[in-house]
């Protein structure tokens, strides 16, 4: 296991030294400097796919979920998913050296299992210990380990080797990936599609925005999840909140 | 001690000549993008139909957004590239493009919050922070850069969740110029199929 962890570590630094394509001016670097898109004829077709899969599969059924479950039922289910992924964000929060975020993660892990009824509702953001994400992908990247080349996956939508690399990895380590419920892998396969509509269903404006408005939606999908991937390292490397919390220092 | 007192009172006098106009400029920017979100906010909310919106909307955008410096930014290398007759095309198409796409996001809006938070300056630039809320979903943080470089501010960017919305646009235009021989012609005519002229 820890052969295959260097393994893994070591195929990544390696692709994130990737070259970039020649450039003339500066502005020429700036815009390259975007795009690493070494498997562009494969991504764009599965791009294509996936986007025959999301037009009558997945949206429908995103559309189909917000028409029929109320607001006031899909955010408890939200909530339940949010704290089930609790122990993978603490893990991860650890791993980057955060532990004013490792802390929130932990008592909001405590707080919302308990007084918030198994997850159903998120009392811990009122009680002052507000929510984040974050994965594996954004803790190699504190680790120095760049993007690599950009990756369009079915499903999954765009992501990059780091981060791809990062999220079988999230999913190796949580222990919910290896429970079974009487045997069966029922409760689990369940946890995957719920999250994958709930999800979906967070993205239909967004994504049918840019299927409405970009010339071509495959460059503009690339480019926003760079950026906001890039967004969200700098944010997880800029919080250095200190570990006693607020209500100590009164 | 008469050395140390004036010390002490240029450090503040100093202090306060450095903090007092930046108070200034934050709660302009910050004003002035509150503002800017009431009056979209009164559009959407009034009773009008589609096109009628539309028609209120592109006075206010015009008034509050660089639309020309945004559009000259998202055709990045191609400006230069561009002859004289097609950047006057280009920018033409691009104001009503924007438009359409503002315009077309307006039902969206509707029964949307959203608060400042914090101001600052990034490279001459103010960025008011806010945070918007839509009714069932987790709040976004959107990050509106305005230039004070005029006599009156005016929007050059939109960052929501870290994305900036002038970059992705200028991705979109040179990916589709990458792929159509950087033909600027083919982007306008896709531009003119977009804004329906």
């Amino acid at each position: 296991m820890r052969l295959r962890h260097v393994l893994l570590l070591a195929a990544l630094s390696l692709s994130a030294c990737g070259g970039r394509p020649a450039a003339g001016g500066a502005d020429d670097l700036a815009q390259a400097d975007q795009v690493n898109d070494p498997l562009e004829g494969t991504n764009r077709f599965l791009y294509r796919v996936n986007d025959g899969l999301d037009t009558y599969v997945l949206r429908p059924v995103a559309v189909g979920y917000r028409n029929v479950v109320p607001g006031a039922v899909r955010r408890p289910i939200r909530n339940v998913l949010n704290n089930l992924s609790s122990p993978v964000v603490f893990a991860n929060d650890v791993l980057q050296g955060k532990p004013r975020r490792a802390g929130d993660t932990m008592m909001r892990f405590l707080i919302n299992s308990t007084a918030g009824g198994a997850g159903l509702f998120d009392v811990a953001t009122d009680w002052g210990y507000p929510r984040h994400g974050t994965d594996l992908g954004v803790t190699l990247a504190l680790w120095g380990v760049g993007d690599g080349p950009f990756l369009f996956l079915p499903v999954l939508g765009p992501s990059n080797v780091r981060d791809a690399g990062g999220f079988a990895g999230d999913t190796a380590f949580n222990p919910l990936t290896y429970a079974t419920f009487g045997g069966s892998t029922a409760v689990n396969v369940g946890r995957f599609v719920i999250g994958a509509i709930d999800a979906r269903e967070r993205l239909i404006e967004p994504i049918d925005d840019v299927k409405r408005t970009a010339l071509d939606p495959y460059a503009t999908f690339r480019s926003a999840y760079g950026q906001n991937r890039r967004s969200t390292i700098e944010d997880t490397r800029n919080d250095r909140r200190a570990t006693v919390p607020a209500w100590f220092n009164r | 001690m008469l050395t140390r007192r004036t010390t002490l009172l240029l450090g503040a006098a100093s202090l306060i000549a450095l903090v007092a106009p930046r108070r200034a400029w934050a709660q302009d920017t910050t004003g002035f993008i509150v503002n800017l979100g009431n009056q979209l906010a009164a559009i959407v909310n009034s009773g009008g139909g589609y096109d009628d919106k539309k028609r209120r909307l592109a006075p206010l955008i015009e008034e509050a957004v660089d639309v020309d410096g945004i559009a000259q930014f998202c055709l990045g290398i191609y400006w230069r590239r561009a002859t004289p007759a097609q950047q006057t095309e280009f920018r033409r198409l691009f104001h009503a493009v924007l438009l359409n796409n503002i315009g077309g996001k307006l039902g969206q809006f509707q029964g949307v919050t959203f608060r400042p938070t914090t101001t600052s300056q990034r490279e001459g630039d103010s960025v008011v922070g806010t945070v918007i809320q839509r009714p069932n979903q987790q709040p976004n943080n959107v990050q509106w850069v305005v230039s004070t470089a005029s006599d009156r501010p005016k929007i050059v960017d939109v960052q929501a969740e870290g994305v900036s919305l002038r970059l992705t646009q200028r991705n979109d235009y040179s990916a589709f110029l990458t792929r159509n021989n950087n033909n600027v012609d083919a982007l306008l005519s896709a531009m003119r199929q977009q804004a329906g002229a």
